[in-house]
């Protein structure tokens, strides 16, 4: 009989020990990924995704994130958010609300963004989000503790620094390849939200660097761009700047090489690794950048290593893997504030840590911090082929200018 | 006056897809009494057929015939699957259409990815006439557009097997007493529009490079084309088709840029409230087959 009791409080022993172990294994951080894995947002969306099974997966392989004495092994709960605006809101609410997420990530369409905000702040849930329009609203009232983007991060550039970071390193990079120095420049862009906002800082920064500029809107999911290149053909441009949707760049960029439009382009989120693989080829001189650094022509042996990890984990190669890149360093950013922190449930304190923060990330050679206005600052590659062929690039990375340019109220 | 030539052409060349997918929408909706909101969606696949094949080191030509075979086929499955249930219930129809345009983008996202797809040139020549660039790739679609408009214009209008479809979409029943197997018909109509659509496709990768969703762009435009000329009515495609074109080229050119859609669509309002069964005329739209 004593030996059965001895066994029992043994196997009992065990068992306690062993459930302790399998509750310490189950120590889990929620968060919470928003993006487009359908609808018309979808090659965008895919890459926050991504980005988030990938640092999830190293973080987690590294042992997880050690806070206050215990060992948290991140959970994604991903949200497809169908690239509509009520989807999203759903998707915050049951994320916060229901699942309990310490942190969002996404969106990657700017308005849903400020939407999310308004029910990840109210809740104290930080929110990260590779949005540059999101600079119209963060201000020193809505950052403040108590205010409502107090917990919302803008891991992309503000639009003035992107603009001009690219506006120089675009000119820098064409100039010497056309016949004359080039004076009037020809910005053709999506007329939708995101469109408007981005062209209009592009605008005043290439203005900045003595440009004339005309901007040319075309409706989005334009497929047809011949007549409206025809009518930029007639303004006889020495550029032809196309701006901001990578996806429609590529269809309207060949077509403009068809109808010989201009003397030299710019391909805005156009990957050289997509110039190279769709094997586009310009007699005149085509300068493209990367939102924010490229994939077919990494500029050091660290975002060299980034995409190759990206890529082993099935991810497409597309015009916009790179914008992974948005959300990709503020997971590791976030973790070592809530190791500094040592608390789950102190997000002001959280939000003070990733302030203060210099952080050595992939996406810039320079360490990442954030502005009092929650803003994240890094420089835009933009890189030119060679005339006549589809695999010979020259990359330049022109830091972001110290203040918005005349006429840019900046944000 | 160059560039207005120029703006001229390209007006063409957009019409002569924008016919293509007409035509398809006009036979299936106007005759075989089918909504097929899917029918852009078909088109996708058939781009996506063309750029895999291609891909795989087949001809572009070849491809483009193998794109409409597939796309003949889905549209079989789609006919016999699942529309032949709706044709008491166009209504039925037409919503079960939406679900199936959305369950092919996903398939396509699933078996291929979501990002863009394009092939290279096929042909790769532009024609520098008195300053005007035409572009090669455009003249064949303009020049096969003409080939189908011709072929299925003279198939409906002057074949037996026309005569026969014509009847049973006048009075289906006695079509039928008359030994028309009707139904069999209302297949043949949407198997051939899809064919119509595979071959759009085809040639649209051949000019644009297309997504899972270009479908639900194109499907717009189709419509408008096949209600401005006159449901059913082939030639009337043809003329809505090169107004479309052209009101796209010229308000692109000349309007201001970023309302281009909206003037196309202005166009087909103005023309279905001042003629509402077309420019040239049609049949009513989806209705009961027997």
């Amino acid at each position: 009989m004593r030996s059965i009791i001895r066994s029992a409080t043994l196997a009992t022993g065990v068992l306690i020990a062993l459930s302790t172990q399998l509750v310490r294994a189950d120590e889990e951080l929620k968060i919470g990924v928003v993006a487009a894995e359908s609808g018309s947002f979808v090659s965008a969306g895919n890459t926050i995704v991504a980005a988030a099974n990938l640092a999830t997966k190293q973080i987690n392989e590294a042992g997880g994130i050690k806070i206050g004495g215990k060992t948290y092994k991140i959970k994604l709960y991903i949200r497809d958010n169908r690239t509509d605006v009520n989807v999203t809101i759903a998707a915050a609410r049951e994320l916060v609300d229901d699942i309990g997420v310490k942190a969002v990530w996404g969106t990657e369409t700017h308005d849903f963004s400020v939407s999310m905000a308004k029910i990840t702040g109210a809740a104290k849930v930080l929110q990260f989000s590779g949005n540059s329009s999101l600079g119209a609203v963060l201000e020193d009232k809505s950052v403040a503790p108590g205010g409502w983007l107090h917990y919302t991060f803008q891991t992309e550039p503000q639009e003035w620094q992107r603009s001009g970071s690219t506006a120089k390193g675009v000119l820098t990079l064409l100039t010497p390849l056309i016949p004359h120095p080039p004076k009037h420049s020809v910005v053709f862009v999506g007329n939708d939200a995101t469109g408007q906002y981005l062209s209009s800082h592009y605008v005043k920064a290439l203005e900045a660097e003595g440009q004339q500029v005309d901007l040319v809107k075309y409706p989005p999911d334009t497929t047809d761009f011949s007549p409206l290149l025809t009518r930029i053909k007639g303004m006889n441009p020495d550029i032809v700047h196309f701006w901001y949707n990578g996806d429609s760049t590529l269809t309207a960029f060949p077509q403009a090489l068809k109808l010989d439009v201009a003397p030299a382009y710019f391909l805005f989120g156009v990957d050289p690794g997509i110039y190279q693989e769709r094997q586009l080829k310009s007699d005149k001189p085509v300068a493209l950048s990367c939102v924010p650094v490229c994939w077919g022509a990494a500029p050091n042996p660290a975002v060299q290593d980034y995409f190759k990890k990206y890529f082993e984990l099935g991810a497409a190669k597309g015009p916009q893997s790179s914008v992974s890149l948005l959300y990709y360093d503020y997971f590791f950013m976030y973790a070592k504030a809530l190791e500094e922190v040592g608390s789950l449930d102190n997000p002001d304190a959280v939000v003070d840590a990733i302030l203060k923060m210099k952080y050595q990330g992939v996406v810039s050679p320079v360490p990442l911090t954030f502005n009092p206005h929650h803003q994240v600052t890094f420089a835009t590659e933009v890189s030119v082929v060679q005339p006549g062929t589809s695999d010979q690039f020259k990359a330049a990375v022109e830091q972001p200018p110290t203040a918005p340019p005349p006429g840019d109220p900046g944000g | 006056m160059e560039i207005f030539i120029q703006q001229l052409v390209n007006s063409l060349s957009v019409a002569s897809v924008t016919i293509l997918i007409g035509i398809g929408i006009t036979l299936i909706f106007g005759l075989a009494g089918i909504v097929n909101f899917a029918h852009g969606e078909f088109l996708m696949v058939g781009g996506m057929i063309t750029w895999f094949l291609v891909n795989a080191g087949v001809n572009f030509f070849v491809a483009l015939v193998g794109a409409m075979i597939f796309v003949g086929a889905l549209g079989l499955v789609a006919e016999r699957g699942l529309f032949r249930f709706t044709l008491e219930r166009p209504m039925n129809g037409f919503i079960m259409s939406i679900g199936l345009s959305v369950i092919l983008q996903h398939l396509v996202i699933r078996v291929f990815n979501e990002v863009q797809k394009t092939i290279p040139d096929p042909v790769g020549k532009v024609w520098v006439v008195g300053g005007v660039n035409v572009i090669a790739m455009r003249a064949i679609v303009v020049a096969l557009t003409a080939v189908v408009v011709a072929i299925t214009y003279f198939g409906i209008s002057r074949s037996r097997y026309g005569m026969a479809l014509r009847a049973s979409i006048a009075d289906p029943d006695t079509a039928a007493l008359m030994g028309i197997p009707v139904r069999r018909y209302v297949t043949g109509v949407f198997i051939y529009g899809s064919v119509l659509a595979g071959l759009g496709g085809a040639l649209m990768i051949a000019l644009f490079p297309i997504t899972p969703f270009t479908g639900s762009v194109v499907i717009i435009r189709g419509f408008a084309v096949s209600l401005i000329g006159g449901l059913g009515n082939v030639g009337g495609a043809v003329v809505g088709g090169l107004i479309l074109g052209l009101v796209d080229g010229l308000s692109a050119g000349y309007g201001s840029p970023e309302w281009t859609d909206a003037y196309a669509l202005v166009v087909m309002i103005v023309i279905l409230i001042v003629r509402p069964q077309g420019l040239l005329g049609g049949t009513l739209g989806p209705r009961a087959t027997g």
